[in-house]
């Protein structure tokens, strides 16, 4: 059983990743000195959404669960941080922090139910979760707002008694670091002990169960914390849109959550924020330039990605056995 | 006892026929999955592709008969090339596993449904029946449209013969062993390549001919495609992934479910369709008939 | 590895040089809004894709309409006019709306047909002194509790449409018992929120209310049987686009439509949806406050003019939103910044439109007449013939 996911890396090029990852961390840094207000928000929601699809990496790529139901936990994080501004507080961290662990409550009301399922019927049902959850947001006007959503969200504040954080570039450094904060945490999980147990279980779980594992156990695990991440990645959504709506529940993010993930290439996570980008720039920027043809571009980018991009920007190798009999895990 | 019953007789009697109309479109899905393992996203759209090419024959009062097998035969002819088309398209994705080929067809979803708005508009097309199904029979009572009724009766001969060609050809045959273990198949020299192909092709004439169908009752407008596509794949996913017979009884308990269901509870209307392939799926989780999936 | 690298930095190279070069500037100052001098920018949001693009395709119509008609002038102003696609919510819809402010800095922004999008820029538009005219959005609150001084709306509310039936159908079922039926989303519930205050008021009953799950019901047999059940004397809906068509078709032929009149809220056959209802549609009472059918002088102009142009009959989705360019006509005249147009805004008088007079009132909303339309056959297409204008609103 392999549990490595890339080739031995030699130090040369240990080193040249390294300075690749510091280069784009200050790039990323920069940003708000060099862009304009307009295209700083578009970063922000970029980043955001790169957190949902990163988390969804986690639970996809490494631990062998696509999920097209990751919208729930994030729409859920989204009302929570926008409700908690309008009625208790507009700290920013507090938000985060609350939208996590409603998004991870959610995820571990459903996740014990629905993790017993394997492959396309594990798809199915966090696809009844994401849309009975859009229902209830749809339906329960008086928290909700029901579909008009709820606007007005005030500007967070990044400590009590600071004033509230209205300069895009200042939004963008704020969100920058809680995602950078937040991935940081989900890489750690995806490089430890448990996260090759995750890949173990993904890869065969009939073999992890007769060494002795349990396989319950880690799956259940990885969907809350995909819950959480998603959870948290709403309420940095809403901190930037000050406005949430059942949109923000729908099918369409969940599926392109995934869309990123597989763009991104399965299991490295940060092939995941490049993929969000990718999904978050075509449907903003390009999209409505397109007189209504927006879909009919997303579409194509759908299929060019599935074909050219066989192992996603990342290239990572999911084992380095060749092909055989199909994998139990192939999702 | 007797007035709930009629009642509601005319509901059930519409359950039926919506599920009939579910059929068409979940069992082309339910073949293409069991015998290439893709879930074929671009259904809905292939539903709606079949459904404006009978705006396009029987639309502005042109509704006959002879229009509507026109529109058959239209959806016939292009549904086995898209079908065809498609599973070209997903064949050399086969490796790499369900996920891509599902992400594949849906990007062709968008763009077929994207083509068909541009093409038709994005207003909502309406198809009348043909004229002599145009008016209404007195069931317990109350008036039921007399195409309804017919759909009832397309959708059960559709059923009767999709079930003689899977369980009772020598190709159906064929079908069923492919489904079951590709590999001994091949060592028997079939060539179950050609074989994917062609169940891919008559999964999607069958979506297209459902399309034509249920014109006259759903219509066709940018959306549907989306509405038809989670409906087939509730039924699906309900009866049981690959099986046929699991296809038809998703299809009428789904029916069901969408119109008594809804009469009986209508604050939970929404959740009724996701609450029921819930609940089912928690107690038999391969579906109502699905087998278990061998790994591999 | 040094592949992935040399992929890495291609890609954060052609993103940046992208972000650069589409976006020159610092995010850390105050964003400033609009040209002093110059054409007026106006931002003109409206549904080019997804189930809304008819709206929005006739609100373009209206809106352009007007303005060529003026020279391409508002308010002796030249307007240059810049078209983003809402799309099917607030989830594309916002995102453009911001665009427009911060890329393209229009100084007014028309459109809208989606209400959570028309609630969810509200603070944007506030926020960047930009002012906003509705053109079709209908929730209360956009000119109820939510209402702001930048924003101005020319088409209608949900509720208002509805309570001009009220005490007419009260009038014509005389006693007997209404059955409502909309869908179950904010602008459904406003609708019946609405008809039932005016109707109880008049002295009506309603025998029952089913809210149908919005957007997924293609089936309302389950719905049709219970009204037929309630012994109700007369029904009212709500519905639009493909509901509207699949209510009122299968209203028909369950049997209902020769037994039960039924009254609705006019975007039920309004447009494409009534060429699609066919002869389902004839014979259905519905409050409007448009029909291409009203007799008056500007109206008849109207039009000829609209038909002449783009080959239809006008809908009120277009005269919404060619009011909302005579409404900047006037505002214009005072000022071309934000604040100017809004002082603008506050003095328009009374606007001579197709669909009668009106002017705004507080809410920012207009005060109008809304008509009693009957769907009738007229030299072979079905048209919505005003029957008389209802009173109270």
């Amino acid at each position: 059983m392999s549990t490595a996911t890339e080739a031995p890396a030699t130090a040369a090029s240990q080193a040249m990743a390294r300075g690749a990852a510091g280069l784009v961390l200050g790039l990323l840094a920069l940003v708000p000195l060099l862009v304009s207000s307009n295209v700083a928000d578009m970063l922000t929601r970029v980043l955001a959404f790169a957190l949902l699809a990163i988390g969804l990496d986690l639970l996809a790529g490494v631990g062998g669960l696509p999920s097209l139901g990751q919208a729930a936990p994030f729409g859920v994080g989204a009302y929570t941080a926008a409700l908690l501004a309008k009625h208790v507080t507009t700290v920013g961290p507090v938000q985060l922090l609350a939208a996590a662990v409603a998004g991870a409550g959610l995820a571990a009301a459903v996740g014990w139910l629905l993790v017993r399922s394997r492959g396309t019927y594990f798809l199915m049902l966090t696809l009844a979760v994401g849309e009975i959850v859009h229902e209830l947001a749809d339906r329960w006007e008086g928290v909700t707002g029901g579909s008009n959503g709820l606007a007005g969200v005030p500007a967070i504040n990044l400590y009590p008694g600071a004033p509230p954080v209205r300069l895009a570039g200042l939004l963008y450094w704020y969100v920058l670091a809680a995602v950078l904060v937040c991935a940081g945490a989900l890489w750690v999980v995806s490089r430890s002990a448990f996260g090759r147990t995750l890949r173990g279980v993904r890869d065969n779980e009939e073999r992890m169960r007769s060494l002795g594992y349990w396989t319950f156990l880690p799956k259940y695990a990885v969907f809350c914390i995909a819950g959480a991440a998603a959870g948290a990645a709403g309420s940095l959504w809403v901190a930037q849109a000050r406005f949430v709506s059942p949109a923000d529940l729908g099918f369409e993010v969940s599926a392109l959550a995934l869309l990123a993930v597989v763009i991104g290439g399965r299991g490295s996570l940060w092939g995941a924020a490049l993929g969000a980008a990718v999904v978050v720039l075509v449907r903003e920027e390009l999209s409505p330039q397109l007189g209504g043809r927006g879909p009919l571009v997303l579409g194509l980018v759908f299929v060019a990605a599935v074909y050219l991009l066989p192992r996603g920007f990342a290239g990572t190798r999911l084992s380095r056995r060749g092909s055989g009999p199909r994998r139990t895990a192939a999702p | 006892m007797p007035a709930w019953l009629g009642d509601n007789l005319i509901t059930i009697i519409d359950g039926v026929a919506f599920g009939v109309l579910l059929f068409t479109i979940a069992v082309g899905l339910s073949l293409v999955f069991g015998i290439m393992d893709v879930l074929n996203l671009a259904h809905g759209a292939l539903y709606l592709v079949g459904a404006y090419l009978a705006v396009r024959f029987a639309g502005d009062g042109q509704a006959t008969a002879w229009a509507f097998l026109a529109a058959g035969l239209a959806a016939v002819v292009v549904g086995a090339a898209a079908g065809a088309g498609l599973a070209v398209l997903a064949r050399p994705l086969g490796r790499r596993g369900h996920l891509d080929q599902a992400l594949l067809t849906l990007g062709v979803a968008l763009v077929v449904g994207d083509l068909l708005s541009a093409r038709f508009g994005n207003d909502v097309q309406s198809v009348p029946p043909p004229a002599f199904l145009a008016g209404g029979v007195s069931i317990a009572g109350r008036e039921y449209p007399s195409y309804r009724l017919a759909v009832i009766v397309a959708g059960l001969a559709l059923a009767v013969l999709v079930y003689a060609l899977v369980e009772r050809s020598r190709a159906g045959a064929l079908v069923r062993a492919t489904v079951a273990d590709a590999p001994m198949v091949r060592a028997l020299g079939v060539d179950t390549g050609r074989l994917v192909v062609a169940v891919f092709a008559f999964g999607v004439v069958l979506a297209c001919l459902g399309g034509v169908l249920g014109a006259p009752v759903l219509g066709a407008y940018p959306g549907l495609d989306e509405r038809v596509l989670i409906l087939g794949l509730v039924v699906v996913v309900l009866g049981g992934l690959g099986s046929v017979p699991g296809a038809f009884l998703g299809a009428m308990v789904i029916g069901q479910v969408e119109v008594l269901g809804v009469s009986l509870l209508p604050q939970y209307a929404s959740f009724l369709v996701f609450g029921t392939m819930a609940v089912v799926l928690l107690l038999r989780p391969t579906g109502m008939l699905g087998r278990a999936r061998k790994p591999g | 590895m040094r592949g992935l690298a040399r992929r890495l930095v291609t890609i954060v190279a052609a993103g940046l040089t992208v972000a650069l070069v589409a976006g020159c500037g610092s995010s850390l100052e105050e964003d400033q809004q609009g040209a002093a001098s110059g054409p007026v920018k106006v931002g003109l949001l409206v549904p080019k894709s997804g189930v809304y693009a008819p709206l929005g395709r006739d609100m373009e119509n209206g809106f352009r309409m007007y303005l060529e008609a003026k020279g391409g002038k508002l308010g002796g102003r030249t307007v240059e006019v810049v078209v983003a696609d809402e799309g099917g919510g607030p989830d594309t819809g916002v995102p453009a709306a911001q665009k427009l402010l911060q890329q393209d800095k229009v100084t007014i922004l028309v459109g809208i047909v989606n209400s959570a999008v028309a609630l969810g820029v509200r603070d944007l538009v506030a926020d960047s002194k930009v002012p906003l005219i509705v053109a079709n959005a209908g929730a209360n609150a956009i000119t109820g509790e939510q209402r702001s001084d930048y924003v101005w709306r020319t088409s209608f509310a949900n509720g208002e449409v509805a309570a001009a039936l009220g005490e007419y159908v009260a009038g014509q079922v005389k006693g007997g018992k209404v059955f409502l039926a909309a869908p179950d989303y904010a602008a459904g519930k406003e609708a019946t929120a609405g008809f039932q205050e005016t109707f109880e008021a008049a002295g009506g009953q309603v025998a029952g209310t089913e809210l149908t799950p919005f957007g997924t019901t293609t089936n309302f047999q389950p719905y049709l049987a219970r009204i037929q059940r309630s012994g109700a004397k007369a029904a009212y809906c709500f519905y639009a686009g493909a509901e509207a068509v699949a209510f009122v078709k299968q209203y028909q032929q369950f049997g209902l439509s020769s037994k039960i009149p039924l009254y609705c809220s006019g975007f039920a056959t309004e447009g494409g949806v009534l060429k699609a209802q066919g002869d389902a549609a004839l014979g259905i009472r519905t409050s409007l406050h448009y029909s291409d059918q009203i007799d008056n002088p500007t109206n008849k102009e109207f039009v000829v003019d609209y038909r002449a142009g783009y080959g239809d009959a006008p809908t009120v989705y277009a005269v919404q939103a060619y009011d909302a360019a005579a409404v900047l006509d006037q505002a214009l005249a005072k000022g071309a910044t934000g604040d100017a147009i809004v002082e603008g805004l506050k003095g328009v008088g009374e606007i001579d439109s197709p669909r009668g007079p009106w002017r705004f009132n507080d809410g920012h909303g207009p005060d109008q007449i809304y008509y009693l339309r009957e769907t009738k056959k007229q030299g072979g297409t079905t048209v919505n013939a005003v029957v008389q204008p209802l009173t109270g609103s």
